[in-house]
């Protein structure tokens, strides 16, 4: 379990997260939505270390992130996808996805090779296996992405905007793999602006407004009269309905 | 020997001065690389005071002439520690320092040059910073830095030529000497800097071969 409580973060004066509260369990599919700057993607950096909460508590499987001692145990329990697929351009496909398991695991290099070739199998790059990043596109890059968080073998995969920065084509490749993840019970923290897609895959939806968690329901109850309740979240999805 | 003859043996003599040259260009080179390594690695890790000595070391070295640091080296140390410095001695301690200095400029921006992003991945994946160093930083800065460096060793090289007014048998110094008895200038003074443009072309070629190997990833960029 993901336990986020009462977390407080602020960058010099501005408070990005106000006191958020969220737990996300085994096979559950959270998706976080709110308006640009209300601190998704900090409430994604808190979860993997990436930024020092300033109060409350961060637990993954019971590992607090803010202890480095026990950070590296969180970070290896959650994989993270990045908006800008983050690989690293001097290696291919297959020894950006082996870098962390023969690295960290310390799982064999081959063995490691033979993991990732599989993986990119399964999202469909088997050819695409000894590109470089440069060579790739940018949907086929996010898939390389997402192949690199899963061969840590994860229990929760950590999502900020992974097709933000592809068209639309890219984004409907990338989604449908996220959508099969989904189906094997994969538990994701799916950071979204793609609200129809968020209805469609998660379990609960979990919605951030300058800071604060203002809404964190089941999908259904979220997109019905009691999501459509809060002002904010009404205002949000008309709007994005809109764009 | 009389005045204004060369003899064959002055080829041999050339030759010498030449290995001589290329001895402590090799030799500082390695210890400047292995010196200017460390000190951006030290400074990397942000090693608290350590990293203000080399900063301030590196500072020295960068802004004050080789030669300076040369004679302060051969007459200044044995003068003040009372220890006795050979003319190699020097000449390996001040070239290695230079060199040490400027490749630490350079493989501070090298380091600095890789992309945060890549960083934060590696992060995340719970990598150590040794082995992000290594695995990540290493091999992309190595291929930021080998132009620079290059361009830095051709320089070095003819920096070497500095050393021959303490003494040491360099090609420039055996130049001087070819001079002195045949008093031909011109030819002394073409073959010698014939014989210094060669060896640059072959540091700039072998600098050019390793460029095109480390950024074989980055051939296809554009695509
Ligand atoms: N490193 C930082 N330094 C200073 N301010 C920051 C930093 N990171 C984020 N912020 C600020 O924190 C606020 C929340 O940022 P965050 O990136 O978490 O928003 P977001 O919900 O992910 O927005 P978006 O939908 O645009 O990605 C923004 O106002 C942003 O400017
Ligand atoms: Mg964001």
């Amino acid at each position: 379990m993901i336990s986020v409580s009462g977390v407080r973060k602020s960058f010099g004066a501005a408070t990005v997260l106000n006191g958020v509260d969220l737990e996300i369990r085994q096979g559950e599919v959270v998706s976080v939505l709110g308006s640009s700057g209300s601190g998704k993607s900090t409430l994604i950096r808190c979860i993997n270390g990436l930024e020092k909460i300033d109060a409350g508590k961060i637990t993954v499987d019971g590992f607090d992130v803010s202890k480095p001692r026990e950070l590296s145990e969180a970070r290896k329990r959650s994989g993270t996808v990045f908006q800008l697929f983050n690989l690293y351009p001097h290696m291919t496909a297959v020894q950006n996805i082996a870098l962390a398991p023969v690295e960290v695991l310390k799982v064999p290099r081959r063995q490691a090779e033979d993991e990732a070739r599989e993986l990119l199998r399964s999202v469909g790059l088997s050819e695409r296996a000894e590109a470089y990043p440069s060579q790739l596109s940018g949907g086929q890059r996010q898939r390389v992405g997402i192949c690199r968080a899963l061969a840590m073998k994860p229990s929760y995969l950590l999502l900020d905007e992974v097709t933000s920065a592809l068209d639309p084509e890219m984004t409907s490749e990338v989604l449908s793999i996220l959508a099969a993840l989904a189906k094997t019970g994969t538990t994701m923290v799916f950071v979204t602006h793609e609200i129809e897609f968020a209805r469609s895959i998660s379990t609960r939806i979990a919605f951030l407004d300058k800071g604060q968690l203002i809404a964190d329901l089941p999908t259904a109850e979220f997109f019905s009269d009691k999501g459509m309740a809060l002002p904010r979240v009404a205002q949000f999805l008309s709007k994005m309905r809109k764009d | 020997m009389r005045y204004g003859d060369f003899t064959p043996f002055d080829i041999v003599l050339l030759l010498q001065g030449l290995g001589v040259s290329l001895a402590l260009f090799v030799s500082t080179t390695l210890i400047g690389l292995v010196i200017g390594t460390i000190w951006a690695v030290i400074r990397f890790y942000r090693v608290p005071v350590l990293t203000q000595i080399v900063t301030f070391v590196a500072e020295l070295l960068k802004n004050s002439p080789v030669l300076v640091q040369l004679f302060l080296v051969f007459f200044g140390l044995p003068a003040f520690f009372k220890i006795n410095v050979t003319p190699t001695e020097a000449a390996v301690i001040t070239l290695s320092g230079n060199s040490a200095a400027f490749i630490y400029v350079i493989a501070v921006s090298a380091i600095e040059s890789v992309g945060k992003d890549q960083l934060e991945a590696a992060r995340v994946f719970g990598l150590t910073r040794w082995q992000i160093l290594r695995r990540v930083i290493a091999p992309q800065a190595a291929a930021f830095a080998i132009g620079p460096l290059t361009g830095l060793l051709v320089n070095q090289l003819q920096v070497t030529s500095l050393i021959s007014v303490i003494g040491v048998m360099d090609l420039t110094k055996v130049g001087n000497i070819l001079n002195l008895r045949t008093l031909k200038p011109f030819i002394v003074w073409t073959a010698v800097g014939a014989l210094y443009y060669l060896t640059a072309k072959l540091v700039a070629y072998a600098g050019g071969r390793f460029e095109k190997r480390l950024r074989a990833h980055t051939a296809w960029r554009g695509l």
